[in-house]
Formats: structure tokens, C-alpha cells, sequence
């Protein structure tokens, strides 16, 4: 197999390449329209380290492996952040638990949370509950 | 005060204890130093000589500072009255307190005074429900500090306690021994700051404290620019004076700022288990302090946009473009045994944001941050349709889909027996209540109102008002109860309509969604002796099964819910309606001292002299604060039309001349006059 064939392979199945791939593609978020900032993930996976610099300027999003300054910068695990990309691990929460350090702009890193994706088993459906088991549920009738 | 405590707080810290200023809590207790929603002191006791204190007098000289007046001994009937100690205690990014002791003797006296301090670093939540920690305790002595340490896992919460004087510190506490003049004084200041840490792993450790500690004179000049800057209020009728200057410091008191927007502040919702963003709350206390202080609606709309939902989760009850319902920081939110990070679960605050955007244009006719949350607004709006009908048949609805944590009503009467059938029978899920179709509408309608005049879309706003006005039409054909000439207080899952008579009418027609037809039987019902108690209009009107004067959504009276139903009334020209509303609620808040409790007695108001407060650990409370504000507006009839103010009083007889100067807006600032005209009385005391 030619190099770069293996490469997009083993790229196609890191959710995290994955997940800023399909960041960067559609190169436009209505979502952020309102907004610019820039977030630099310095992404640490034992002796290894990467970079990903997602830059959004009024919802134009750029996403590369600069190093330069951003508004704010998160020092992450490896295997928590591919948590995060996947909705296992919801950025807020693992904010609040230590699970990684933000320095800069709260505010930038939130508008980069808000591109994660939600939990897999999440559909949004729910089945209706009839009158007559909110009544038994309360002891009622 | 609160139940016997004495409560300080600043943005989301806040110190309840005794009126000595101790702190000896329990976990189910709510006293405590507590931040971001963790108790970060669950023990705080000053002993002199081993001795307790006694309280002679404890002052309240600032919503963020206390003083207390304190003698040695315990006894309520002998003092010793040979030593004086002052505690003067400060909020901040912790708590700072100065200690002074003072000898009224002509002799020297040896002392061996110490305070005793822990924390059990709960979780509000766990206060709430008196839930056990998962983590462990640790308490060290480093750098001339006491370090009570909290840590599970990666989640690290720890308190710094010092003093300025030279103390002995152990891991129970600090002792001081010490030798006072005659007549003369002794002090230190204690310093307690908070720290939220991240442990190692794969990030270094941050700086020791987090924050910057403010200033006290910074503080005392914010307040002091505050009540400054709000306009200016005169009226004959003295209780109001009160009732409004009480409302500004409250609300000062109440004003929260986020991690993102430091220098900005919304209303939290209450003390002291709400002291956070609410997307329901801060939405309607904005609405209600709108005219007086417009920058709080900014900051709202601004913070719960950056909060906006962006995808499904059923754990968080998210969806694309849905508002906040609350946002917490504590450890049950970090291990997501809470979903809080923020919760989304509830129907009314999306489509409520867009309607506080376009009051807040209105007012302001700042157009600038109209076009920079056009994307929210249109998130919200489209919320509605792709999201909130879970019927599939054109009305707004609700279910959790978090069966274990989530809320199961997601309206503002969320108690679980609020919204029932006249037979007192409970509708199954989901549930369209009345109100959430009323906000839908004005939100569709003030939508389209954006769209043609900011965000210059025609097209857009005709479909806006077209769905409007198909929304209306359905709904007075299908919410109607003909044999009541009123609107059902939901539909339920089968189309059904749930029929009591609840207070939801009056928001009814503060939505427009009532037909012209139909809106003198709605008044004629929140004014009926059913619904109004001569205090207020009640939640649920009386002859309904569930009824209960003391039922929290069932039969008292909010003073939130009758500041709306006022404006409502204004809405559709009943104007002595109105002016009775007004006038119960500013003579219940005359009776409350000028702070309105969350909610109060249905009883009637002829067979009890005075409103009875239900009882709620939560005072101030967020909307109840805004609510004689928004009463204000509706007694002046201030409505904004174009570049100017319309001032269209119908006011209480009894207010005689009422006169609001500079009040802010598009118009710069304008003044607004009114006499008391209206005999209200023989409707509240009759």
C-alpha cells in the first residue's frame, strides 16, 4: 500500500482527525456568525504531542496545526479529548473536573465546545406517558 | 435575612450563618461560605477563652457586609460585658472578615481566642438532598495558610484560610494568644479565599487562587453607581419609596456575572440556592427591569446565546437552538450525575428569548446586538417548529427525555401537581401548556418584527406572521373551555384540553394570543373572586379540586406571575384591571417590607388582614424583586412607541401623584408622571 494511501486510512479512523476534518470542510458555521475567536488544542498522548488550531472569524472556520498564539489554549489529554469528539465526554462537565487546563478566553473555548457532537445514544425521542400512569406513579386512582 | 440567618452574598458566593456569624453546618444544612455552587466552609467558630459568643446586635450594612456585635459568654441573661468583639464580614471571591477585640477594663487582659474552621466541600445539590461525598479530605498547613482540601479523581476544590496577624495554624483551625491594653483593642482579618484547581494528569497546575479579589471600596461605589444611575422615584404613597429602593439593591445584590463576560452582570435568580444563570428567570427579571435598568437584558441575552444549544442530548435535554434552563458548577454537574452543564430542560425560555430581544429593541433601539444574535434568534425561533412540537400538531410541548434527572414539568409552574383537570386528575405527557403557545406566538410576532426592520428579510417575516396568525386562530378554537369562557391550562397528550382555570390567562393576553373577542371574560376571570384573592390573582382558581391557598402552583399568589398578568391586562386596554393587580401587590410588598417573597397565600384577603409568605428558603428572589418594577410600568402604562415613551397612567387612588425621572432608553432619558385615580379598593377589599 502506498504510504500515503495508509496514512488517510489511519486518519480516517482517529476520531479526532475525523472530527476537525469535518470541522474545517464545510468552511462556514452559521451557528458562529456573531463570532470570532481562535482555540489552540495542545493534544498530549504520552511522549507524543499535536496541535490543532481551530480559528472561526465570524463563522468562517479554519482548522490547522499552528502553533501560534489563540484567544485560548487547552492542554488535553489524548484519550479525553477523543472522548470529547465522540460525545462520550461532555466538555463542560470534564471543564469542571479537571479533566484538562484552559488559559485565555473562557468564552472562546466555549464557542468551541459548542461544535462537539452530543452523546451517541441521544435521538431526541421520547415515548408519551399516559394520564393513567402519571396517576399510579403518584399513588393516585 | 433568612429563617433566623444572616446571609451575605456577591455574584455566586454567598455566606449564610448564625447571627454570631458562625457557621456549624450539617449536610442538609444550608449554612456555609459557599461558591460556584460548592460549600467551601461547613465550619467557621469563634471562641474567646474557649467561651461561645453572644449576639447583642447583628447589621446588615451592605448586601455583601455584615457586622456583628458580640460579647464572651452564651447565656441569654448574664453578659459579660468586660470585653466587646466585632466581626465585620465581606464577600468577595471568598470571604474576608476583620476581628476586633475590645477591653473596656483598666487592666490587661490575657486572651486566647480561635476560630474553628472545615469545610465538607458539598455540592448544592447535595445540601438540597442530603447526598454522601464520593471523594476525600485532606487538611494541611502551607505557607502560613490552613488548606482544606476536597479532592476526587481529577476534581480538586480547596480553601486558603490566613490572618494579618501572627497565629498558631493547625488543621482544625487558627489560634491566637494574645494580650489586650486596658482600654485598649486588639484585630486581624481573616482571609478565606476559594480555589476550583486541576489536578495533574496530563496539565500542569495552575496558580494557586483563582480570581482577583475585589476591592471593598470598589464594591460600595458599584452599588452606590447603581442606585445612582437607576431613575429617580417620588410618590405620595411612602411605602413605595421603599419598595423601589429595596428592589434596586436587591437586584444589585442578585447580579451575576459569568465566567466569559467578568465585567458584565444579569440577574441570577434567588438566594440562596438559585444564584445562578436560570434562562427562565434571568429572562423575566430583564423583561421587568427593562425600563429601569436595560443593561441586564443585554448581558442575559448575550450570555444565554453563548449557551445556546448546538446538538441532541437526552441526558441534558438539548436540542439545536434551545435556551438554557440552568447552569451549575458543582461536583455532581462535573461527574454528570447532574446534567447541568447546563440543563436545557424547559419549553418557555427559547421562544421568551426572542421576545426580550425585541422589548429590549424597543427600549433601547440598540439594532447592533439585534443583527450580532440574529443567528440565535433565528435558532430559537426555528426551535420552535423543528423541536418543541412533539405532537406534530402545531403547538408547543414537553416531555424529558432525562427520565432520572431531568425536570418533568419544563413551564414555570414546574411543581408536579401544577397542571391538572378540574377533577384534579394529572394529563399524561406530553404536555401543551396555554402559556407556551402564548410566548410562541409573540415570539413568531416579534420575530418577523426584527426580521423586516434588522435583519432586512421580508420573506422571512411573512412566514413569521402568516404561522402567527394560524397559531392564534387554532389555539382560541382549541384552548377555549366554552362552558368556562376561559383557556384551558394545557392540552394533553390525546389533544384533550385540561381545564382548570389557572393564572396562565393573564400571560395569555400579555402574549396577544387571545382573541379581542374572548379577552373581557379572561379579565373578568383574573379579577373574580375564583382567581383574585385582594392581595393578587392565584395560581389556580379557587372550586378546582386541586386547590390550596398554600399549594405552591396550586392557590397562592406570585407577585411575578401578577406583574405580567398586569402588563397583560395593559396589553388589552384594561386599565382599572390592571391598577387593582398593581395595587395588591404593592400593598402585600408594603406588608413584606418592601421585599416581595416568592409567593404568598391564596387566602382570601378579607378573612386574613395580612398576605401569609409560604414558606421558601429562597429570599430575594429574582423575579419577585423585578416584579414591582414591571407593576411600575404597567401602573404608568410606559410603552415604547417608535423614538418615544408613551406614558398612559391608570394608578391606584391611594399612590396619589407618582413621578418616575430619567427613565433610560432610545428617547436618551425621559420623565413619566401619574395621579392615582383608580378606586381600587373595592376590589381588593371587598
Amino acid at each position: 500500500m502506498p504510504k500515503g494511501r495508509a496514512d488517510s486510512v489511519a486518519a480516517a479512523a482517529d476520531p479526532v482527525t475525523r472530527f476537525f476534518a469535518a470541522l474545517d470542510e464545510p468552511g462556514h458555521l452559521a451557528t458562529f456568525e456573531g463570532d470570532s475567536a481562535g482555540v489552540r488544542l495542545d493534544v498530549l498522548d504520552g511522549k507524543k504531542a499535536e496541535r490543532w488550531h481551530v480559528s472561526i472569524t465570524r463563522g468562517d472556520v479554519a482548522v490547522t496545526h499552528n502553533g501560534g498564539p489563540a484567544d485560548a489554549t487547552v492542554r488535553i489529554d489524548r484519550r479525553h479529548l477523543e472522548a470529547m469528539v465522540t460525545g462520550r465526554l461532555n466538555a463542560q462537565a470534564a471543564f469542571l473536573r479537571g479533566l484538562f487546563a484552559c488559559d485565555g478566553s473562557v468564552g472562546a473555548f466555549m464557542m468551541f465546545q459548542r461544535c462537539l457532537p452530543g452523546p451517541p445514544g441521544s435521538t431526541g425521542r421520547v415515548a408519551p406517558i399516559p394520564s393513567k400512569t402519571v396517576m399510579a406513579q403518584r399513588g393516585m386512582k | 435575612m433568612s429563617g433566623g440567618l444572616v446571609q451575605i452574598l456577591e455574584g455566586n458566593t454567598f455566606v449564610v450563618s448564625d447571627d454570631r456569624g458562625d457557621i456549624e453546618s450539617s449536610l442538609s444544612d444550608p449554612t456555609g461560605l459557599f461558591s460556584f455552587d460548592t460549600r467551601f466552609l461547613s465550619r467557621w467558630v469563634l471562641t474567646v477563652n474557649g467561651q461561645r459568643l453572644n449576639a447583642l446586635s447583628t447589621d446588615d450594612l451592605q448586601y455583601f457586609q455584615t457586622r456583628f456585635f458580640l460579647v464572651p459568654g452564651s447565656g441569654s441573661v448574664y453578659v459579660d460585658s468586660r470585653l466587646t468583639v466585632i466581626r465585620q464580614r465581606e464577600v468577595a471571591d471568598g470571604l474576608r472578615e476583620e476581628l476586633r477585640v475590645l477591653n473596656h477594663e483598666s487592666e490587661p487582659v490575657d486572651l486566647h481566642i480561635r476560630i474553628d474552621a472545615a469545610s465538607d466541600f458539598a455540592d448544592l445539590f447535595e445540601v438540597k438532598d442530603a447526598l454522601k461525598k464520593k471523594g476525600h479530605y485532606r487538611a494541611r498547613v502551607a505557607d502560613l495558610h490552613l488548606v482544606l482540601e476536597y479532592r476526587r479523581d481529577t476534581y480538586v476544590r480547596e480553601t486558603w484560610i490566613s490572618s494579618s496577624s501572627p497565629s498558631d495554624i493547625d488543621e482544625k483551625g487558627l489560634s491566637f494568644s494574645i494580650t489586650v491594653p486596658p482600654h485598649g483593642e486588639w484585630k486581624t482579618a481573616l482571609d478565606v479565599v476559594v480555589s476550583s484547581e486541576h489536578a495533574e494528569g496530563a496539565v500542569d497546575r495552575p496558580t494557586r487562587i483563582r480570581g482577583q479579589r475585589h476591592v471593598r471600596g470598589d464594591m460600595e461605589r458599584g452599588l452606590e453607581k447603581w442606585l445612582q444611575k437607576a431613575p429617580l422615584l417620588e410618590c405620595d404613597w411612602e411605602p413605595l419609596a421603599q419598595i423601589y429602593r429595596r428592589c434596586l439593591t436587591d437586584l444589585a445584590a442578585l447580579r451575576f456575572s459569568t465566567l466569559t463576560m467578568p465585567d458584565r452582570s444579569l440577574p441570577a435568580a434567588g438566594l440562596p440556592w438559585f444564584m445562578t444563570i436560570f434562562g427562565r428567570d434571568s429572562i423575566f427579571t430583564s423583561l421587568q427591569a427593562l425600563p429601569f435598568a436595560p443593561e441586564l437584558a443585554a448581558t442575559t441575552l448575550l450570555a444565554l446565546a453563548e449557551r445556546q444549544g448546538t446538538r441532541i442530548d437526552d441526558f441534558r435535554d438539548e436540542d439545536p437552538g434551545r435556551i438554557l434552563h440552568e447552569m451549575r458548577y458543582g461536583e455532581l454537574t462535573a461527574f454528570e450525575e447532574r446534567p447541568h452543564s447546563p440543563y436545557y430542560g424547559n419549553a418557555d425560555a427559547t421562544p421568551l428569548y426572542v421576545v426580550l430581544l425585541d422589548e429590549y429593541e424597543r427600549w433601547t433601539g440598540d439594532t447592533k446586538l439585534v443583527r450580532d444574535l440574529e443567528h440565535a434568534a433565528r435558532a430559537a425561533l426555528n426551535w420552535i417548529d423543528e423541536y418543541a412540537d412533539l405532537q406534530d400538531n402545531g403547538y408547543v410541548s414537553y416531555q424529558r427525555r432525562n427520565k432520572k434527572t431531568g425536570l418533568e414539568n419544563q413551564c414555570w409552574k414546574d411543581s408536579w401537581d401544577s397542571i391538572s383537570y378540574r377533577n384534579g386528575d394529572l394529563p399524561g405527557f406530553p404536555r401543551a401548556t396555554c402559556e407556551l403557545q402564548g410566548y410562541a406566538y409573540d415570539a413568531k410576532r416579534r420575530g418577523a418584527r426584527l426580521a423586516r426592520l434588522v435583519w432586512r428579510d421580508p420573506a422571512f417575516a411573512d412566514r413569521l406572521e402568516k404561522e402567527a396568525a394560524d397559531l392564534k386562530r387554532r389555539f382560541n378554537r382549541d384552548f377555549w373551555v366554552e362552558d368556562g369562557e376561559y383557556f384551558a391550562v394545557a392540552l394533553d397528550s390525546d389533544g384533550r384540553q385540561v381545564d382548570s382555570l389557572t393564572s396562565n390567562n393573564g400571560h395569555l393576553l400579555w402574549s396577544g394570543i387571545v382573541d379581542k373577542s374572548k379577552a373581557r371574560a379572561v379579565a373578568r376571570h383574573l379579577l373574580g373572586s375564583r382567581l383574585f384573592s385582594g392581595w393578587g390573582v392565584r395560581t389556580m382558581a379557587e372550586g378546582e379540586a386541586r386547590y390550596n391557598p398554600i399549594g405552591y402552583h396550586v392557590g397562592t399568589v406570585w407577585p411575578f406571575d401578577n406583574s405580567f398578568i398586569a402588563w397583560g391586562l395593559r396589553r388589552y386596554g384594561f386599565k382599572e384591571e390592571a391598577a387593582c393587580v398593581v395595587a395588591g401587590i404593592m400593598e402585600a410588598a408594603e406588608v413584606f417590607n418592601g421585599r416581595l417573597p416568592e409567593a404568598f397565600g391564596g387566602y382570601p384577603r378579607k378573612t386574613t388582614r395580612y398576605p401569609v409568605q409560604y414558606p421558601t428558603a429562597c429570599s430575594p428572589q429574582a423575579w419577585s424583586t423585578g416584579a414591582p418594577l414591571l407593576l411600575l410600568r404597567a401602573g404608568l402604562g410606559l410603552e415604547p412607541q417608535g423614538d418615544n415613551l408613551i406614558v398612559d397612567p391608570a394608578l391606584p387612588k391611594r399612590m396619589g401623584s407618582l413621578e418616575v425621572l430619567d427613565l433610560p432608553g432610545r428617547w436618551k432619558r425621559i420623565d413619566a408622571f401619574g395621579r392615582g385615580r383608580v378606586d381600587t379598593d373595592r376590589v381588593t377589599l371587598c
